[in-house]
């Protein structure tokens, strides 16, 4: 699967830090869906391609069930993906 | 102590960096570098070439300027993608960025080469060859794609050495290794191309190291000052520095593969017409100006013919460098049907140089000097086609012609995210 676009919820700082806080997936049947971000395991900036990016590794809640996700931030264009692991 | 100057080439940098971005932007799995590929021009616009192809296309004999036909002959299951110069100019800004880290002196030299100066760094990263490897990781763990480098104590040994084995590593070519370039076919030296290359060959010159060890009087009888420039690479002499301004431009010029066969001489001025915009803009941008007015045509057989001719004044307005134009398309044209037009510019003239006013001139020279820089400036905020002359509009051609058209910046996938 390619990286998708996806919907996120952030809060910036003053110090410029960004904070994925919600995303909303789509399921199979095309139906949205609300996660809360419930931790960050780490971010990155990357430069692939020239391309800058921050990269989030973050814990969702879904199902029950604790998922781990990647989430990139992209610098210029202002949007979010989903990316694969 | 000695000068020690670095040459960085991107490998098969238009492919790689697309490559990267697929992987690494939109999230593809294939790596387009580990099958055979390349990136290739428009067939049905007739920009029919192939810019660069991955080393397994190259196995299969797929040679960067074959026609996409040919290059599908030789390999039929050869995966094309459109050519991404927006994506390349991002990708060159960001590898230039690196090499500024690691050396104050970088000459960009092309969009995916550069030299560094890296004399007196041996305190800070020990060896060259340390510190090329540190280099060249670096730019592949953050970048993603990977360089070849020629270290050397000036510019021909260090960007000869960086054309020995590829991709992905570090050579050096310093003067007491000379004899590995010796060995090369000397149509592998810089500056050698293939009528020089001809030349040589009829004169017993196969190696590299035969033309170090030609009689210098036998080469300039024959190539003038180019043998002098030849027979010092091929001794590995070169004393340019490296230089992080860019030199000035010499001329400027721009040229356009029709998409159909022009064989009326109205619409071919209309391509002359577009053609001199894209090159009077770009020279108004560098506030300079032209004496030498040149226009060249290829024909649909592929024969390549031109002509120049001085003008009254250096000029850089739009209509003055069209109507040379036109003036030496009518007395170049001998009527056969054309597939690409050219118009190119030089003796060039910077700065506020005075501009001989011709008393017959009307005041022309002030009204349309008005009128571009006003275009310009209404193109600079709104857009390129926010204006433009009304013998273009719904017309067959662009009227911009030249460099590269504006649908080749940005790739079109058909899912995924969008070109960025």
């Amino acid at each position: 699967m390619l990286h998708m676009p996806v919907d996120v919820i952030a809060t910036f700082n003053v110090q410029g830090k960004i904070k994925p806080n919600y995303i909303r997936l789509e399921d199979e049947d095309h139906v949205l869906h609300t996660y809360k971000i419930e931790n960050i395991v780490f971010s990155r900036e990357e430069k692939y391609a020239g391309v800058p990016v921050i990269l989030f590794c973050c814990n969702i809640l879904r199902g029950g069930i604790m998922q781990t996700i990647h989430i990139k931030y992209h610098v210029k264009s202002h949007q979010w993906v989903l990316a694969n692991p | 102590m000695d000068n020690l100057i670095f040459h960085i080439d991107v490998n098969s940098a238009f492919l790689s960096w697309e490559a990267v971005y697929r992987l690494r932007i939109r999230g593809e799995k294939t790596d387009l570098r580990d099958i055979p590929s390349a990136v290739g021009g428009d067939i049905k616009k007739r920009h029919g070439i192939i810019l660069a192809r991955s080393t397994p296309a190259k196995a299969y004999g797929v040679r960067t300027g074959d026609t996409i036909n040919d290059a599908l002959k030789l390999c039929p299951n050869l995966v094309i993608v459109d050519p991404h110069y927006d994506l390349y100019e991002s990708c060159s800004e960001a590898f230039v960025e690196i090499l500024r880290e690691f050396s104050p002196c970088v000459e960009q030299y092309s969009v995916d080469e550069a030299f560094c100066d890296m004399t007196g760094t041996v305190g800070m990263y020990g060896s060259p060859v340390v510190a090329a490897t540190l280099m060249k990781d670096k730019i592949y763990n953050e970048l993603g794609f990977t360089v070849n480098i020629g270290i050397s104590t000036n510019k021909i040994l260090a960007k000869m050495a960086s054309d020995f084995k590829k991709p992905n590593l570090v050579h050096t070519l310093f003067p007491n290794e000379i004899e590995k370039m010796w060995r090369l076919p000397v149509g592998d030296l810089f500056f050698v191309g293939p009528a020089t290359k001809r030349k040589l060959h009829a004169l017993g010159i196969h190696t590299i190291g035969e033309l170090a060890a030609t009689d210098l009087d036998v080469l300039r009888a024959h190539f003038k000052k180019h043998g002098e420039l030849i027979y010092s690479f091929a001794n590995g002499i070169d004393v340019s520095a490296v230089s992080d301004e860019a030199p000035p431009n010499k001329g400027y010029g721009n040229s356009t593969t029709i998409p159909f066969d022009v064989d009326d001489g109205s619409t071919a001025k209309m391509v002359l017409l577009s053609l001199a915009e894209k090159v009077c803009t770009r020279l108004r941008e560098d506030s300079a100006m032209a004496a030498v007015v040149a226009v060249s045509i290829v024909d649909t057989y592929f024969r390549h013919e031109s002509h120049q001719m001085q003008l009254f004044s250096p000029s850089n307005i739009t209509n003055e460098i069209h109507r040379a134009a036109c003036r030496l398309f009518d007395e170049l044209w001998d009527g056969s049907p054309i597939r690409q037009l050219g118009v190119h510019t030089s003796k060039i003239v910077r700065g506020d140089a005075n501009k001989q006013i011709n008393l017959f001139d009307m005041n022309r020279y002030e009204k349309l000097s008005k009128l571009d820089v006003t275009v310009d400036m209404i193109r600079e905020r709104y857009g390129e086609d926010s204006i433009m002359r009304a013998v273009f509009l719904d017309g067959p051609i662009y009227h911009l012609s030249g460099g590269i058209s504006p649908e080749k910046h940005k790739a079109k996938y058909a899912e995924g995210i969008k070109d960025l």
